[in-house]
């Protein structure tokens, strides 16, 4: 009843607006467009300019980087709402809490059991791993067996239907970096995409927007793999038609591309198709980790990207016969630790080595990126002096390495 | 005439805010109505004494960074619904509310094709039907939020 009380004070005004104006609707002056309600600003005028100010903003968005620092207050201020907007979901996770005790013993019996099946893998491992070492050591290749890692709890997930990403609580302040890799217990979950103080965000390997290098891990088959959505499939599309791949193939990662640290599984065939006459193959992959599932998430701390190590191989090659830059700059990211521990590695060997033996192994460092990142670590476990920074840094599987 | 309800208009927005976040299951995730766009509209409609347009644009930056949408995308949006539906307050008026109901319904579908767009500009692709499912909730939601905003702003003027 207001309401329409209210329509009919408007279309008066206006009415008694138009015979005003009567007289001047003749001579057609400036003064005929004017507003009929003239009160601030209009609506259009607003909204138009609201409008630009938003189309500016997408402008600059779509053109190039994201805007980051506005966004990061933002949602520093916006956390409140996103508390509670997830209370209740706590509230269901509570209630999983007052489970029933037998429940608990059982999974804490089954738990047990896994650990011991799998530490007894990983005996094996060990020594696997030495001798995987000291082979690489040989060729002196780049690649670790293991990698720094750190868990991660997935604080929310984001709840737009059509993005896969969801919020990890470790940030900035960890040590985070964007373009880094999640995984779960069993494969490649996705990266970090956007990093905030005390938070990043994950886009997960499902994403529509996600895509990732991987390989055959039977044949070595080199693929990229891209995401479709929740609760799909992932696509390798145009593979050469006469690729060899089949139903049942495990997918790997692959360290090209410089993002993913390689050999992390990423899942498994599920179907290939090839449409007669077509140029190309395309196989479906289901993924091997729990997407969507589960709390914890785990970041891992490979070697720095290969951009990184080029652009160390450049400022070595430009500090001639110096390694130490190389070293401290290829050790910087995986915290501030490591890098410092590098350096007293690096001096120590050009003491212990003869000065014959150094040119050979330093020539290779300009002309490819892998070695450089290498280099400190072979004279340190080559040598058993330098054993003490060892521990620091944790991406190196030395401690179980017997003496060449 | 009756105080300008600031109070309700604020706390209807931070409700919507929190629905449009809350966790829904799977399967029907993709057919969340669209709580913000209903609730801006109501008070379009019903009350020009509200900074509806404004709060249309805060709102829509928030929720991009709470989304993590290309920052405008949702603005643009909410303020278009509300330009226009502030511009056609004086026929909706006349609407009962079955009317208004389907007279709605294009302007949820607009802004479901208006957030495709920008997505597909943006390079985000997804899956082209299931965008259209919020246009439908939405529609189905409008009596049941028109009524309860329709009620309290009824008792609270009696009062």
């Amino acid at each position: 009843m207001r309401r329409s009380g209210g329509g009919s004070n408007l279309r008066a005004t206006h009415f008694i607006r138009l015979n005003r104006e009567g007289a001047s609707l003749n001579s057609l002056s400036a003064s005929s467009h004017k507003p009929l309600f003239p009160r601030g600003p209009g609506l259009g005028l607003k909204t138009l300019a609201l409008l630009m100010v938003c189309g500016g903003l997408m402008a600059a968005e779509l053109d190039g980087e994201r805007i980051k620092s506005p966004r990061e207050w933002l949602a520093v201020a916006l956390r409140p709402v996103v508390w509670m907007a997830e209370l209740p979901d706590q509230v269901g996770l509570a209630f999983e809490h007052l489970d029933s005790r037998q429940r608990l013993l059982n999974e804490n019996i089954a738990l047990k059991n896994r650990q011991l099946t799998l530490e007894a893998q990983l005996q094996r491992y060990a020594a696997l791993d030495a001798e995987n070492r000291r082979i690489r050591e040989l060729l002196d290749a780049s690649a670790r067996l293991t990698d720094q890692v750190a868990v991660a709890d997935i604080v929310a997930a984001n709840q737009d239907p059509y993005r896969q990403q969801i919020t990890l609580n470790k940030g900035e302040r960890d040590g985070v970096y964007r373009g880094q890799a999640i995984i779960d217990a069993s494969g490649v979950l996705g990266q970090v995409v956007e990093v905030l103080p005390g938070t990043s965000i994950g886009l997960l390997l499902t994403d529509p927007d996600h895509g990732i290098p991987v390989e055959i891990n039977r044949n070595g088959l080199q693929a990229i793999a891209l995401g479709q959505g929740s609760g799909q499939r992932l696509r390798l599309s145009f593979l050469p038609a006469n690729a060899e791949i089949m139903k049942g193939d495990l997918v790997v990662s692959s360290s090209l591309g410089g993002r993913f640290p390689a050999g992390f599984p990423v899942g498994r065939v599920e179907s290939v198709e090839h449409t007669p006459g077509g140029h190309f193959k395309e196989a479906l992959v289901t993924p091997a980790a729990r997407v969507g599932q589960g709390r914890q998430a785990l970041l891992v701390w490979s070697e720095r990207p290969a951009i990184d190590a080029l652009q160390a191989s450049e400022a070595a090659a430009a500090e001639a016969q110096q390694i130490k830059p190389a070293a401290s700059a290829v050790a910087a990211k995986p915290a501030a630790k490591p890098a410092v521990a590098a350096k007293p590695a690096t001096p120590a060997q050009p003491t212990q080595a003869p000065p014959s033996t150094q040119p050979p192994a330093a020539k290779p460092a300009p002309a490819s990126p892998p070695p450089p990142a290498e280099k400190p670590a072979t004279p340190a476990s080559a040598t058993p002096a330098p054993a003490a920074p060892e521990p620091a840094a944790p991406a190196r599987p030395a401690p179980t390495a017997p003496g060449p | 005439m009756s105080r300008t309800p600031f109070r309700r208009f604020w706390l209807s927005l931070l409700v919507a805010l929190f629905l449009q976040l809350v966790a829904l299951p799977d399967a029907v995730a993709a057919a969340r109505p669209l709580w913000i766009p209903l609730i801006l509209v109501y008070w379009a409609l019903a009350e020009p004494r509200v900074p509806a347009l404004i709060s249309a644009f805060l709102l829509g930056i928030a929720l991009d960074v709470l989304y993590n949408t290309v920052l405008g995308q949702h603005a643009m949006g909410f303020v278009l619904l509300v330009f226009f539906m502030a511009r056609l307050r004086a026929v909706f008026v006349l609407f009962p509310l079955w009317q208004s109901t389907i007279a709605l319904i294009p302007a949820w579908a607009a802004y479901c094709l208006l957030m495709t767009m920008v997505d597909d500009i943006s390079r985000h692709r997804a899956d082209v039907w299931l965008r259209w499912l919020p246009a439908l909730s939405t529609t189905l939601f409008w009596p049941l939020v028109y009524t309860v905003l329709e009620g309290a702003t009824r008792r609270h003027s009696q009062e």
